[in-house]
């Protein structure tokens, strides 16, 4: 067959192995966060570092992170040392890494008696120390606040886990039994892959493999370049601001982007490339908003993708055309001790500057700003630990022709709607979650609506801690061509005697007794094209779903007709 | 015991079996009559009968796509959803993965929810997770709701309260009331009474969606069979494989989506082979499922409507749905599957099918785009039969590939098989290595139009070294629904419940009276089993019951090893209880092979073996108005691409079929048996097709 048959059914055949370990490593896992969300990841790489396949269900700033931290553990432990059988982990976010709770570990499998390719798995572990319990730490300062930090180590030989380094997570985890758990799980996932990869081995031979790699990396190249080349050349400018630093509540900080389209002219046909070139992004602070330089390559590359044809497969073929520029020690490129655990905020941050900059180049497929995930841990005040760690999603964007969808994760396709399940919840933990429900006429008002925001509220049946990691809550997502900005969400405290009180978007283990409640409210999406022009059948509909009140038909629409008021669900907590 | 009769709706097909009382089969296979599938199974059941006193029908088995085709289609009721205060949102805001394209597509709208959000309602009332009341119900506040929702002219509702499961009362309260002014109302506490309150929404919701339908059809079907004289009580196949009566299946209309799916399955059950893959491939879509010991695996929860993905029913993108099913692998490809070349010039086969129209080119009806029957035609491996199969039309079809590729037709042909059977490799990978089993002591059981084409080379590829091709392969499912037992499941989600044996005690009443049997009936088999994991993880699995604390733990840490390859250690706890009620069927013996199953051509020819047959005459003749052709005494033979050039290789039927080495062909009424080289073909008693590999690596 010739190499673009075997593209396909290699293709098949990596993206299942693993998926086959990402399905072992979130069903055996402990951590919470894990379970309802998506942070946790499988990859196949070569050992030259190139990332070859990656879990479906990944975000790829999982998987980048275990590319570039590949070739870091490979220069600590070098390749003719490593045995069959042997596992390696690190997590420091300087060398590719994420932040201190997420755990990379990597398996090489053996060729001809060398390591030829490694499978590896990450998951954000149920707990590593630093300031709150389950990994979030909204204040650090240095990376020291935010947990254990490791160095690429051997986890394990072909014997079991080095007791040592066992003896050094359980000694920094306020779980240690789940996070024993959660890397034998992780330990148990590369194990899935390695498999899978050596019986490719035997199928293909091990030049037939590697020739076959090749191709589909090459395949890959050839399609993001077609695509690029597709796209109107020319350079264009976007920022994006971050809200605050969470010391400092009024000073905003800046993502700025400088994206050069070059349809490859005057090359072989089809050889379009990207720069994305991140100069002028303000530097780096001693607060949790910074970004490794692993997560904010995948920003950046997830951010063109959303551009080209959303088919092409995601490995090492397609990052050959996207060309990504980060200024070392700036907000992107943190350096140690930078602390790095609150990367999404700034890369959300790089992601809608990119966005911004090419809607600008390619309006047809124009996205306007979003409200980005709210993620917050409720904790018991004192061991025995109890956590419940998740996130909540803010509205979309509007599209030319589309409105947001509501209240669900744009950016990473961080994959599912994470609605929590009140149930298990209230199971687990002593609280009484009230409502979950959609804030109405909280979406950008526009030609296309931008999607709405979510309340969900939580009522306290003992002390706990409340840490919160909020963005966008004081910036509002801007809309476009005349589309209005999406409403602020929040983090809010529900006193005994019912008043509200608004805390702000970081804050780290707040104290709520007994009988207070806790509010969570995203923020909508931003609008797209002036508010006027919306079809009046639209805001019907979205009166009678209850996405707008007749208010805000009124307000936002300048609908005249005298609509009942749509009762809305739940009481209006915040407004 | 009297006769008995199987019948499969399928999307192009109905299958009707006969069994006598001596087991023996008799088939009719008639075109499925899509806006009414009635008439259909009438004119089968008719064909069926020819000289049997339908007075002598003692059961009648069935298998439906209706609630799927409801499902998928989005034809079923209107449904209003009513829940607890604060909580009308979740159905609308649904929850559901992005998976591959999506996530990198700016354009996604996530799918629309199954009850639209102005169709969604709340009540008053509140309970805990423990089950304890903490705001009483409020009545006014459930008759404004059912004021509403009759204004809106809805007439089905699906309620589900939170944490119903611990405290039903609430939800029948809230039933009783609807059930003034709206004619189905259905509660979730009565459907599935498991945590999660959003697939058991979904689960609720979706019975409450279909089994109006469901209701309306089996109260005709039953009218129209007794008009044909068949007084029978009908049973309808549930999704996980047992049978049950045609008003459960109404007012539990969602247990019926996987129903004819899960007749296929048991047919490969049936065939005594003990380990078992059945593999299922027809026009659009192909199944795969793992049978041990003789029985499936069941999972507890799947997902319709939503995105297939690697063989896989990817969990996230349709509606959850917690009853019990057969644990299939379904796959998006099949003979229709039209391949193609993409922007870089790659080629890939489906998702997109040419259907039956215009359907493959080589069937002349207009249709040019090549298929992988177009492919399985130039390779030599299909030949004419009833539907005449033009090569010169699949040739040009195929050009269309070859010229981009700079390849020949053949080479492009056998690439096109090549990446369908690696397509079906990836579902049987999904139902056995990803779950930790090693499919190599396996048979694969191979049926449906194009199962047998690629059978033996799906199985090389996982060192599976023995295929079967059953005798009746053309009505497998039919015949499988014969086999099913009368069975049903329910199931309570309770934290480590104090008083283990009463709640068993209190899910055999219900189940009982599902099925409408008493619990002193002989024979009815209870089985417990129970939903656990590690004390701190989310997720469960189920296993056999042990009221032995340290034998239930090792039960499930067996389990656990054996589905994640990884032992850990933990204190358990149970989530849940489930019982199955289980009767098995008067004669538990296969049906006896007979070549009134082997027809030729879209419509059947008779037996050539009438001695074996049963079929009287009358019958044959009435199933399919055309002469049986003489068996044929010697064998021809023609070319096919085998080992990257084309060969001549013998051409076999299963009469003149003994033993014989690859490469050769075999064919079948509705399909072809391909034996590649270095395997050996040989007909057994029960006239099914062995494939055996000579020499298993």
């Amino acid at each position: 067959m010739n190499d673009a048959l075997t593209a396909e059914v290699l293709r098949n055949a990596l993206v299942v192995a693993a998926e086959e370990a990402g399905i072992v490593v979130v069903r055996s896992a402990y951590s919470t966060f894990i379970v309802e969300g998506s942070d946790a990841s499988a990859a196949i790489l070569d050992a030259g570092g190139r990332l070859i396949a990656h879990s479906m269900a990944t975000t790829l700033m999982n998987s980048m992170a275990l590319k570039v931290a590949l070739p870091e553990l490979v220069k600590d432990i070098p390749l003719a040392t490593m045995r069959p059988g042997a596992v390696y982990v690190l997590n420091d976010a300087y060398r590719g890494g994420v932040h201190t709770n997420d755990l990379l570990v990597y398996r090489p499998v053996f060729t001809m008696g060398t390591p030829a390719y490694f499978a590896a798995t990450m998951i954000h572990v149920s707990d590593l120390g630093g300031l709150s319990a389950g990994g979030m730490a909204p204040l650090a300062t240095d990376v020291y606040l935010e947990g254990l930090q490791l160095p690429p180590v051997r986890l394990a030989t072909a014997d079991g886990l080095e007791p040592a380094v066992e003896a050094i997570l359980r000694a920094n985890s306020r779980t240690p039994d789940k996070v024993m758990g959660d890397v034998r799980a992780l330990i148990a996932g590369t194990a899935v892959a390695a498999t899978r990869i050596d019986a490719l081995v035997r199928e293909y031979g091990e030049t037939g493999l590697k020739a076959g790699i090749d191709a589909y990396l090459d395949y890959t190249e050839t399609r993001t370049r077609a695509a690029l080349a597709t796209l109107p050349p020319g350079r264009h400018q976007a920022s994006y601001p971050i809200d605050d630093d969470g010391m400092n509540p009024d000073k905003p900080h800046h993502i700025r982007v400088s994206i050069t389209l070059d349809t490859g002219q005057g090359g072989p046909a089809g050889a379009g490339r990207v720069v994305v070139d991140f100069a002028g992004t303000d530097p780096q602070v001693p607060a949790a908003i910074n970004a490794s330089a692993s997560q904010s390559l995948a920003a950046a590359v997830f951010a063109v993708r959303c551009f080209l044809d959303p088919t092409i497969p995601m490995n090492d073929g397609c990052l050959r055309a996207i060309d990504v520029r980060l200024p070392p020690g700036s907000l992107l490129d943190a350096r140690s001790p930078y602390p790095c655990g609150g990367r999404y905020v700034p890369i959300y941050a790089a992601i809608e500057a990119v966005f911004q900059a090419l809607s600008d180049a390619v309006p047809e497929r124009a996205i306007a700003a979003s409200g980005i995930l709210q993620p917050f841990s409720i904790a018991s005040v004192a061991a025995p630990y109890w956590i419940h760690l998740a996130y909540d999603f803010g509205g979309v964007g509007a599209r030319p022709g589309l409105d947001g969808p509501d209240a669900t994760g744009v950016h990473f396709g961080v994959g599912r709607n994470s609605v929590p399940q009140v149930e298990p919840v209230e199971g687990r933990c002593p609280l009484v979650v009230e409502s979950i429900e959609t804030i109405p006429d909280s979406g950008g008002p526009g030609r296309h609506r931008g999607g709405l925001g979510s309340r969900t509220v939580y009522r306290f049946l003992a002390d706990c801690h409340v840490t919160t990691r909020g963005d966008r809550l004081r910036l509002a997502p801007p809309g476009r061509d005349g589309g209005l900005p999406g409403r602020l969400g929040g983090f809010f405290k529900r006193r005994l005697d019912g008043s509200i009180e608004r805390l702000a978007s970081k804050v780290n283990n707040v104290r709520f007794a007994a009988g207070e409640a806790f509010i969570v409210e995203t923020t909508g999406g931003g609008g797209i094209g002036p508010p006027q022009e919306r079809d009046p059948a639209l805001i019907e509909a979205d009166l009678e779903a209850g996405r707008v009140t007749s208010r805000g038909a009124a307000e936002d629409y300048g609908l005249p007709a005298p609509h009942a008021q749509i009762k809305s669900p739940g009481s209006k907590l915040t407004e | 015991m009297g006769y008995a009769i199987g019948v499969d709706v399928g999307g192009t097909f109905t299958d009707v079996v006969l069994r006598t009382p001596t087991g023996t089969l008799t088939a009719a296979k008639c075109l499925s009559t899509h806006d009414d599938p009635i008439a259909g199974i009438a004119s089968g059941v008719t064909r069926v009968l020819a000289g049997v006193d339908p007075a002598q029908v003692s059961r009648v088995v069935h298998a439906t796509t209706l609630a799927t085709n409801a499902v998928l289609e989005r034809k079923g009721a209107r449904v209003a959803f009513v829940t607890t205060l604060g909580f009308r949102s979740v159905i609308p805001l649904g929850r559901y993965a992005r998976v591959e394209e999506d996530r990198y597509d700016l354009r996604f709208t996530p799918p629309p929810p199954p009850v639209a959000a102005a169709d969604c309602f709340e009540v008053v009332e509140r309970v805990s997770a423990r089950g304890t009341v903490l705001t009483p119900l409020d009545p006014d506040s459930v008759r404004r709701v059912a004021a509403r929702i009759t204004a809106r002219g809805i007439t089905s509702a699906a309620v589900c309260l939170l944490h119903s499961y611990a405290c039903p009362e609430h939800e029948r309260q809230v039933a009783a009331i609807l059930r003034e002014s709206i004619p189905n109302v259905v509660i979730s506490s009565e459907i599935w009474p498991e945590i999660r309150e959003y697939e058991r929404a979904t689960t609720t919701i979706m019975s409450a969606y279909v089994g109006p339908l469901m209701a309306s059809y089996l109260s005709r079907l039953s009218a129209r069979l007794a008009e044909l004289g068949v007084r029978a009580p009908i049973h309808v196949m549930e999704s996980s494989g047992g049978v049950i009566s045609a008003e459960l299946a109404a007012r539990r209309a969602v247990s019926t989506i996987e129903s004819g799916p899960a007749a296929g399955v048991l047919a490969a059950a049936g065939t005594g082979a003990g380990d078992v893959i059945s593999f299922d491939m027809g026009g659009t879509t192909a199944k795969v499922c793992v049978v041990r010991d003789g029985r499936p695996e069941i999972t507890r929860e799947f997902h319709v409507g939503g995105k297939g993905s690697f063989g896989g029913r990817r969990a996230g993108t349709g509606v959850p749905i917690k009853t019990p099913a057969i644990d299939l692998a379904e796959i998006g490809a099949g003979g229709g599957s039209i391949a193609w070349l993409d922007a870089a010039g790659a080629l890939r086969v489906g998702p997109r099918s040419a259907g039956s129209s215009p359907g493959p080119a080589c069937y002349a009806l207009g249709g040019r785009e090549p298929t992988v029957t177009d492919a399985n035609l130039v390779l030599g491996y299909l030949s004419s039969a009833t539907i005449p199969l033009s090569p010169s039309l699949a040739a040009r079809a195929l050009d269309r590939l070859a010229g981009p590729l700079g390849v020949t037709p053949a080479e492009a042909a056998h690439a096109v098989h090549e990446i369908v059977s690696a397509s079906m490799a990836s579902a049987v990978h999904v139902v056995t290595v990803q779950r930790g089993i090693d499919p190599r002591g396996f048979t694969l059981v191979a049926f449906g139009g194009a199962g047998p084409m690629h059978a033996a080379r799906v199985a090389e590829r996982f060192g599976i070294s023995r295929v079967l091709v059953p005798a009746h392969s053309g009505v497998a499912s039919a015949a499988g629904l014969l086999t099913g037992a009368l069975s049903t499941e329910r199931v309570i989600s309770r934290l480590d419940a104090a008083d283990p044996d009463a709640l068993f005690d209190e899910l055999a009443r219900t189940a009982a009276a599902d099925l409408g049997l008493p619990l002193t009936t002989p024979g009815l088999e209870l089985t417990r089993s129970a939903d656990v994991r590690f004390h701190g993880q989310s997720h469960d699995l189920t296993v056999p019951w042990s009221p032995v604390r340290e034998e239930l733990a090792s039960r499930f840490s067996t389990k656990y090893t054996q589905v994640y390859g990884i032992t850990q250690q933990s204190t358990i706890e149970v989530v849940a209880y489930r019982l199955r009620l289980t009767l098995p069927p008067p004669s538990l013996t296969l049906p006896s092979p007979s070549a009134g199953a082997a027809r030729r051509g879209t419509a059947e020819v008779g037996a050539t073996r009438t001695a074996r047959t049963g079929v009287t005459p009358a019958a044959k003749e009435a199933r399919t108005g055309v002469t049986p052709t003489a068996k044929e005494t010697s064998t021809t033979t023609r070319a096919a691409y085998f080992g990257g050039a084309y060969v001549e290789v013998p051409v076999h039927t299963r009469d003149t079929l003994e033993r014989l080495h690859g490469p050769a062909v075999i064919e079948d009424p509705e399909s072809t048996i391909v034996v590649p080289p270095s395997w050996t073909a040989t007909l057994d008693e029960a006239r099914a097709v062995h494939l055996i590999r000579e020499s298993a690596p």
